[in-house]
C-alpha cells in the first residue's frame, strides 16, 4: 500500500492550482493538434517540447501528459467524424467508428470513443502505479548485457513490426543509430563523424531531429499533396453524445476486452498502440462473426470501443515502461524520454529513487489529465470539428514558424535550423516512399545506451561475446523476441492471404 | 500512363540512395577518426562499423527492391486534370525555400521579419493566393510570438535589424 500513500502525495503536487492548469492547457492543446487532419499526438509532443523549457520539470511533464492523452482524443474524433487518423493508432478507429458517424450515429461514436479512451487509460494508469515501482526495482538488477538485450528488444521489434517491408524499418533505424553516433564518443572521449565541424562536436540535437521529422517533414509532406488529394469533409452531427442503456450493454465487454489486451502491449517494445489497437479490432470481428446478427460492416459500436481501448491501455502502460525501464516504445514516448534528458533527468530504475515526487505527480496527473478529458471531449467533441475552420496555408504556416521558434530558442545557433532543414527534407522523402519514422526515432534516443551497454559490456569481458547472452534475463528478453516475431511474420503471410478490411 | 520510362515508378531508389550517403558520410568519419593510443577493443570505431555494414547492404536490398517492383505512381485524375507528378514539386519549394530564406536571415533581419517571410512562403505553398493579406498576418503572427517568448517567456530570439530603432 506504499504505492497509494506515495499516489496520494502525487496527487498533492499535481493538484496545485499551477500544475492543474497546465494540465488542462495541456489536454486543450494536445486535442486542438490531434483534432487537426494529418497531425497526430506525437507531432503536438514534438511542438511543444522545446516550449516546455521555460516550465520547471513537474509542471513541464504534468502538462505533456495531458498533451498525451489529448491528442489521442483528438486522433480518434477526427478518425470518426473525417475518416482521417491522425496516428497509425487510430486507423483501427476508422473502419466501425467512421461507419457511425456516416449512419448519423456520430454523437454515439465519440461518446464510445471517449469512454473506451477513459476507461483504457484509467486501468493502466492504476497497473502503472502497482506496478511500475516493483519493474524498477526488477531493472535496477539490470546489468550491461541486460539493458544491451532490451535495446535490441526494442529495435528489432519497432523496426519489423510497425510498417510493410522491414528492410524499410531496418533502414530507418541505422539512420537513426548512426544520427546518435555523431560528436563526442562518451566512452574515449573522441571526436566522432563531424568532418571538424565545431556544432557538431556535442552531438545532433534530439530536439532538432524530433522537430525535423515529426513536425517540419510533415509540413512539407501535407503541401506536396495538399492540392492533389481530395478534400475530406467531416461528418455533422447534432444531438448529444451519450449513449443508450442497450448501447452501453454491448460496448462494455468490448471495452473490457480491448484493456486486457492493450494493457501488456506498453511493456513490449512494439512501436507504439498499432499492433493492440488492431487486435483488438480483429478479436471483436471474430467475435461478432458467431453472433446471430453479424453486425461489423455497419457501424457496430463494439469494433470502435475495443480498439480505443486497447489504444489508450497501451498508451499508459508505456509510460510506465518508459519511467521505470527508460525504455521509450513508440516515438511519443521517445520524445518524453528527450525531454527527460534535457532536464537532466534519466526515466530507469534510479528515477523513481532520485525523483519521487516528480514521477508521482506525473502519475497523479495521468488521472487528472483522463478526467480532464472526458470533460472537454464527451459535451464538447463538436466544437472541436469547428477548428477545421482555420484555412490550412495558416495552419501550416503557423506551424513551420513554431518548428523554428522552438529549434532557434534552445541552441541560438544558424546551424541547427539548417540541419533542422536538412533532416525534415529527409523526414519527407521517408513520408513519401513508405518509410516508418518510429525506428529512427527510437534508434536516435536508444542509441547512445545500446553503443555503451555493448561496448561496456564487451570490455569487461574482453571482448569475449558470450557475455551478451550469459544470464537468464537476456535469455528470456531474447526468447520474448523470437515470439514475438514469428508471432508477426505469420500474421503478416495470413494477412497477405486473406485481407477483407 | 503514358510515361513509361525507366524511372517510372522507381523514384523511390532515392531512398537508398540517401541511405548510401549518409553510411559514406559515416565511413568518411570512422576513417579520418583520431583514435588515442591504447585504447582497448571495443573502440569508437567498432559501433559505427556495424552500422555501416548495415547500411550499405540495405541500400543494395532497396535497390534491387525498387528495381524488381517498381510502385506505379497514381497521378489522380479526380478533378479531371492529370498531374505529371505524384508530389506537387512547386508547393514543396516554396516550404523548403521560405525555411532556407528564414535560417539564412535570422540574424540580420531578426525574427519578426524573418519568421513573417517564413508564415508568408509557407502559407503560398500550401495554396493562399492573397498575398497582402497573408503578408500582414504573417507579421502580426511573428509579432505576436515574439512578444509572448521573447518578453514574455524570456527565450532568446534575435531582435535583428528593427532593435536598432
Amino acid at each position: 500500500m506504499e504505492s497509494l500513500s506515495l499516489l496520494m502525495e502525487g496527487f498533492a503536487g499535481a493538484l496545485t492550482p499551477m500544475n492543474l492548469l497546465w494540465v488542462v492547457v495541456g489536454c486543450l492543446l494536445g486535442t486542438a493538434v490531434g483534432v487537426m487532419p494529418g497531425l497526430g499526438s506525437s507531432m503536438a509532443v514534438a511542438l511543444l517540447l522545446p516550449m516546455t523549457f521555460a516550465l520547471e520539470p513537474t509542471a513541464a511533464f504534468i502538462m505533456f501528459a495531458g498533451v498525451y492523452f489529448g491528442g489521442l482524443f483528438g486522433d480518434s474524433t477526427m478518425a470518426i467524424l473525417m475518416n482521417t487518423p491522425g496516428q497509425a493508432s487510430a486507423i483501427a478507429s476508422t473502419f466501425e467508428g467512421h461507419r457511425m458517424a456516416k449512419d448519423g450515429r456520430a454523437p454515439q461514436a465519440l461518446a464510445t470513443a471517449a469512454l473506451g479512451a477513459f476507461l483504457g487509460g484509467f486501468s493502466a494508469a492504476v497497473v502503472v502505479v502497482f506496478l511500475a515501482p516493483s519493474l524498477a526495482d526488477f531493472a535496477s538488477t539490470f546489468g550491461f548485457a541486460e539493458y544491451f538485450a532490451l535495446a535490441v528488444f526494442a529495435f528489432v521489434a519497432t523496426s519489423s513490426i510497425v510498417g510493410d517491408s522491414v528492410v524499410k524499418g531496418v533502414a530507418a533505424l541505422v539512420v537513426g543509430l548512426g544520427i546518435a553516433t555523431i560528436g563526442m564518443d562518451p566512452i574515449s572521449a573522441t571526436e566522432r563523424g563531424t568532418l571538424g565541424v565545431p556544432e557538431l562536436f556535442d552531438g545532433v540535437s534530439l530536439v532538432t531531429v524530433t522537430v525535423a521529422v515529426l513536425a517540419l517533414g510533415e509540413v512539407f509532406h501535407i503541401a506536396s499533396r495538399v492540392r492533389r488529394d481530395p478534400k475530406t469533409v467531416a461528418m455533422t452531427a447534432g444531438g448529444r453524445a451519450w449513449l443508450s442503456r442497450a448501447e452501453f450493454r454491448e460496448a462494455g465487454p468490448a471495452w473490457a476486452r480491448g484493456t486486457a489486451i492493450g494493457l501488456p502491449f506498453g511493456i513490449i517494445p512494439v512501436g507504439g498502440s498499432e499492433v493492440p489497437t488492431f487486435m483488438a479490432y480483429d478479436l471483436e470481428r471474430r467475435i461478432d462473426r458467431k453472433r446471430p446478427r453479424p453486425m461489423f460492416g455497419k457501424g457496430a459500436i463494439r469494433g470502435l470501443a475495443a480498439p480505443e481501448a486497447a489504444g489508450n491501455a497501451t498508451t499508459g502502460t508505456a509510460m510506465g515502461a518508459l519511467l521505470a525501464l527508460g525504455l521509450p516504445v513508440s516515438a511519443t514516448a521517445a520524445i518524453m524520454l528527450a525531454a527527460f534528458q534535457q532536464y537532466g533527468l534519466q526515466p530507469g530504475p534510479l528515477l523513481f529513487d532520485r525523483a519521487p515526487d516528480l514521477v508521482w505527480s506525473l502519475l497523479a496527473s495521468f488521472f487528472v489529465a483522463l478526467v480532464v478529458l472526458l470533460i472537454i471531449n464527451l459535451p464538447f467533441a463538436q466544437l472541436w470539428a469547428k477548428l477545421l475552420l482555420i484555412p490550412a496555408p495558416y495552419l501550416y504556416g503557423g506551424i513551420t514558424m513554431f518548428c523554428g521558434l522552438g529549434v532557434y530558442a534552445l541552441s541560438a545557433a544558424q546551424f541547427d535550423l539548417y540541419l533542422l532543414l536538412l533532416i525534415g527534407v529527409v523526414g519527407f522523402v521517408m513520408r513519401r516512399y513508405d518509410v516508418p519514422l518510429a525506428p529512427l526515432m527510437i534508434g536516435i534516443v536508444l542509441g547512445p545506451l545500446a553503443e555503451s551497454s555493448l561496448r561496456e559490456a564487451l570490455l569487461s569481458s574482453d571482448g569475449d561475446y558470450s557475455v551478451l547472452v550469459s544470464s537468464w534475463i537476456t535469455w528470456l528478453l531474447y526468447g520474448i523476441l523470437a515470439v514475438v516475431l514469428v508471432v508477426t511474420v505469420r500474421a503478416k503471410l495470413r494477412a497477405r492471404r486473406g485481407a477483407d478490411v | 500512363m503514358t510515361d513509361a520510362g525507366f524511372w517510372h515508378g522507381r523514384s523511390g531508389l532515392v531512398v537508398p540512395a540517401l541511405l548510401a550517403a549518409f553510411t559514406t558520410y559515416l565511413l568518411v568519419g570512422v576513417l579520418t577518426m583520431e583514435v588515442p593510443e591504447g585504447t582497448d577493443f571495443p573502440g569508437p570505431r567498432f559501433f559505427p562499423l556495424i552500422l555501416i555494414a548495415l547500411g550499405y547492404l540495405l541500400s543494395v536490398l532497396l535497390v534491387l527492391h525498387y528495381l524488381r517492383h517498381p510502385e506505379p505512381v497514381d497521378t489522380g485524375d479526380q478533378d479531371g486534370g492529370q498531374w505529371r507528378t505524384f508530389t506537387d514539386w512547386r508547393a514543396v519549394a516554396w516550404c523548403v525555400g521560405g525555411f532556407l530564406v528564414f535560417a539564412l536571415t535570422i540574424e540580420l533581419l531578426g525574427w519578426i521579419l524573418a519568421a513573417a517571410v517564413l508564415f508568408w512562403c509557407v502559407a503560398r505553398g500550401i495554396g493562399s493566393t492573397r498575398g497582402l493579406f497573408d503578408a500582414s498576418l504573417a507579421l502580426v503572427v511573428s509579432s505576436a510570438v515574439y512578444l509572448a517568448f521573447a518578453q514574455g517567456l524570456g527565450l532568446n530570439l534575435p531582435a535583428g535589424v528593427l532593435g536598432g530603432f
